[in-house]
């Protein structure tokens, strides 16, 4: 993994073109230097046999003397001289050709030392004789003597030269035994070169096509990145930009332009331009937010108002987050997007919300104190009607205690009715305050407050242990009362009601409607023997005024149940009700294990 | 005066609770002497004048023009002369603020107006035969309302 890695980093290139570099360095200059060796050994081998050559020349001119001053002794003619006298030039000559051409030789060069000995003597005794001669002093003896040293000489020179000679052909073998080896390695060296930067351009160029055909796929995925994020961004009405922090240029996507009211790329983008676009009383909060940019490397989101090209103001919302990109340049980039119809529907709702709590708020308001003034006529009717009955009733017509009778018990359901919709309301109102409550408390004050109808009605209400909950005491009591009361008002003539109140633990899986956010939930079941009712109304005792029997029948609001119902709303628990008809009804109520 | 009354106000705007209040007394039979005030600012005047006679329990409607209930109550509790008086609150309401409020602001007791004249009577002759000193230092925020 790691290996693979450091394969595709653009140092292992880089290290991999220095290697190169390097080798091709190497072998070029051993190349190089054998070359030079090559080109010396062959100027070497020419050298020598220009010496050759040239001792072969030094012979034959001291040769050509002798010939010369042979030929003068033998005819007496001067012009065979001529050879004789142009000998000691050609031979000074000829010798210091080849003290140069031997020049770096020691041991030829002491040779060479040794010949020129030779050469002077062979000349100073062809001189003497030619002196002899030219005198007219010849001696035979003498010159016989000098013939001999001359011919001696001559022997040694010849010696000399061909030991010089043999002494070059040894140094050219040895040459020449360089030479040959030279020659061996050069074309291998060569073509080892060529061989390695062969290997090495493949490589390199392999590397760099699969780079380039990377590139080219990065390319492609990035353009249509980049064209999928132009597209988002028109659809969600947003753009983005960019700013590099080491340079500090901004960047702005086309949309963002788009955004602004303006052509894509239509001004440079800058942090100035797009402040100019701002609206004039969010600049200062924008600047503000905008201006720890660089240190804090971080812009939270924040909504302003810009003014748009057109004139038109719209709400932006932006944000930016320090990204490290590959070149290791710290970049800012941000998003800002168009959220006006969200402000717009938010500044809606808004409203909306305060409208409907001012509504409900009134409503409330009104429900009461309607009903709560309403108390008071009624209460000086049944008062008067009181005095009346008290005082004058045996004075009264039988109709007229017939008309009293009824409008004594107007007045009371009317005073029932003023009496529910206040607890109604009362449900309804805001403060809810949860108190850690023993419900059992609760039901013996709620059995206390219906002692009367319960006494009268030889009615048993009981209940098994009922939990301690976090509930809103007078509510949970209101419960108990109107459901009690509920039973014992729809209980049968003949029969004395039994009243059964019984509470157990159950989880959300126990019934389908229950939502699953509260695992547990008590379900408290109240069961009476009365005179129960058709179960396709079982919904419908809820609402509010329902009935389900003629008032003449049974005396009630309509109201009672619905206030239960909200009673448990309001503790985000439910209420059901079962009945079958002339045999009772059970309510059930589930409430939420806090 | 006469010492012998039982000396009982009623401070009500309504016409009506006030012909049923002084009738009532009046068919009790008991030794008192009523005297009603139509609103608070009345009821205020009587008591703030030097020569008026206190009375002994004081009824007091909640909901009344000029000056209510609460501020005569409050008004009443501030003033040392007049803070000795035994005041029943007498309303139409049983609202829970309304009780709570005037326990704390010093009432003695709450009746809820009944809608039965032989209630009223019996709850009048009640209230007025109470032992106030007794009831005070046991008067707590259950027995500030008067049940029947």
């Amino acid at each position: 993994m790691k290996y693979t890695q450091l394969h595709k980093s653009p140092v292992f290139l880089k290290i991999m073109f220095v290697i190169s570099v390097a080798i091709i360095f190497f072998i070029g200059g051993i190349t190089f230097k054998h070359i030079t060796v090559l080109k010396k050994s062959s100027a070497f081998v020419s050298n020598s046999y220009e010496v050759n050559a040239e001792l072969e020349r030094l012979i034959s001119y001291i040769k050509d003397a002798e010939t010369g001053q042979r030929g003068y002794i033998l005819s007496n003619d001067k012009s065979f001289l001529e050879p004789y006298y142009n000998s000691r030039v050609l031979v000074r000559k000829s010798y210091e050709r080849v003290s140069k051409l031997t020049s770096n030789s020691r041991t030829q060069q002491s040779n060479l030392k040794k010949l020129l000995y030779f050469i002077n003597k062979k000349q100073n005794y062809l001189s003497k004789s030619l002196y002899m001669i030219e005198q007219g002093k010849f001696e035979k003896n003498t010159f016989k003597n000098y013939s001999i040293i001359g011919k001696q000489t001559m022997d040694s020179i010849r010696f000399k030269v061909e030991d010089m000679m043999k002494t070059q052909q040894m140094l050219l073998k040895s040459r020449q035994h360089d030479y040959k080896s030279t020659m061996n390695y050069t074309p291998l060296l060569i073509y080892l070169t060529l061989i390695v930067t062969l290997i090495l351009i493949t490589v390199a160029f392999i590397k760099m096509n699969n780079n380039l055909v990377l590139l080219k796929n990065t390319i492609n995925t990035l353009s249509v990145a980049n064209e999928a994020n132009n597209l988002a961004e028109i659809v969600s009405r947003s753009g983005s930009w960019q700013l590099n922090l080491e340079t500090e240029t901004y960047t702005f996507s086309d949309n963002e332009y788009r955004l602004l009211g303006c052509e894509p790329q239509s001004f440079e983008a800058s942090l100035e331009s797009f402040l100019n676009f701002i609206h004039p009383e969010d600049l200062e909060f924008v600047v503000q937010k905008t201006k720890n940019i660089l240190t804090e490397n971080d812009l939270a989101p924040f909504t302003f108002r810009i003014i748009r090209k057109d004139g038109e103001i719209r709400y932006f919302r932006a944000l930016g987050r320090m990204v490290s990109i590959a070149s290791g340049d710290k970049t800012l980039i941000g998003t800002t997007s168009d959220v006006t119809e969200e402000v717009y529907a938010q500044n809606l709702m808004e409203e909306r919300n305060r409208e409907l709590e001012i509504n409900n708020k009134e409503l409330t308001a009104f429900n009461y104190i309607a009903s709560h003034d309403l108390q008071e006529p009624l209460r000086k009717i049944e008062t008067f009607l009181s005095r009346l009955i008290s005082k004058d009733y045996n004075n009264l017509s039988k109709s007229g205690q017939q008309s009293v009778s009824s409008i004594q018990s107007s007045a009371n359901r009317m005073r029932n009715l003023i009496h529910d919709l206040l607890q109604f309301s009362r449900t309804n109102k805001g403060e809810k305050v949860f108190e850690e409550t023993d419900l059992n408390v609760l039901f013996e004050n709620a059995k206390q407050e219906l002692n009367q109808i319960i006494e009268d009605k030889k009615a048993i209400v009981e209940s098994d242990e009922l939990p301690i909950l976090k509930v809103i005491p007078f509510q949970i009591q209101q419960l108990f009362i109107n459901l009690i009361s509920n039973s014992l008002k729809y209980s049968k003539v003949e029969i004395a009601p039994i009243i059964k109140i019984n509470t157990r633990i159950i989880t959300h899986n126990d019934e389908e409607f229950l939502p699953n956010h509260n695992s547990k939930y008590y379900k408290i079941t109240i069961e009476d023997n009365g005179i129960g009712f058709d179960q396709q109304y079982a919904k419908k005792i809820f609402i509010l005024f329902n009935r389900l029997h003629n008032k003449n029948e049974y005396e009630g609001t309509g109201i009672g149940l619905a206030i239960c119902k909200k009673i448990v709303e309001n503790h985000k628990g439910f209420i059901l009700a079962n009945g079958t008809h002339n045999e009772g009804a059970t309510f059930i109520i589930y409430l939420p294990v806090s | 005066m006469n010492t012998d009354f039982i000396n009982i106000c009623l401070a009500d705007d309504d016409e009506d609770d006030r012909l049923f209040f002084t009738d009532a007394f009046d068919e009790l039979k008991m030794n008192t002497k009523v005297s009603t005030f139509n609103d608070g600012v009345e009821l205020m005047n009587y008591l703030n004048n030097e020569d008026s006679v206190l009375p002994s329990v004081l009824f007091l409607d909640l909901n009344m023009p000029k000056k209510n209930g609460v501020e005569c109550l409050l008004e009443i509790k501030k003033n040392e002369k007049l803070n000795g008086i035994a005041i029943a609150i007498y309303s139409t309401s049983s609202s829970e603020e309304h009780i709570e409020e005037t326990f704390i602001n010093g009432a003695n007791i709450y009746i809820k107006k009944p809608n039965d004249f032989e209630e009223l009577k019996k709850i009048l002759s009640e209230v007025v035969t109470i032992n106030w000193q007794y009831h005070t230092s046991g008067l707590n925020k259950d027995n500030f309302l008067m049940r029947m």
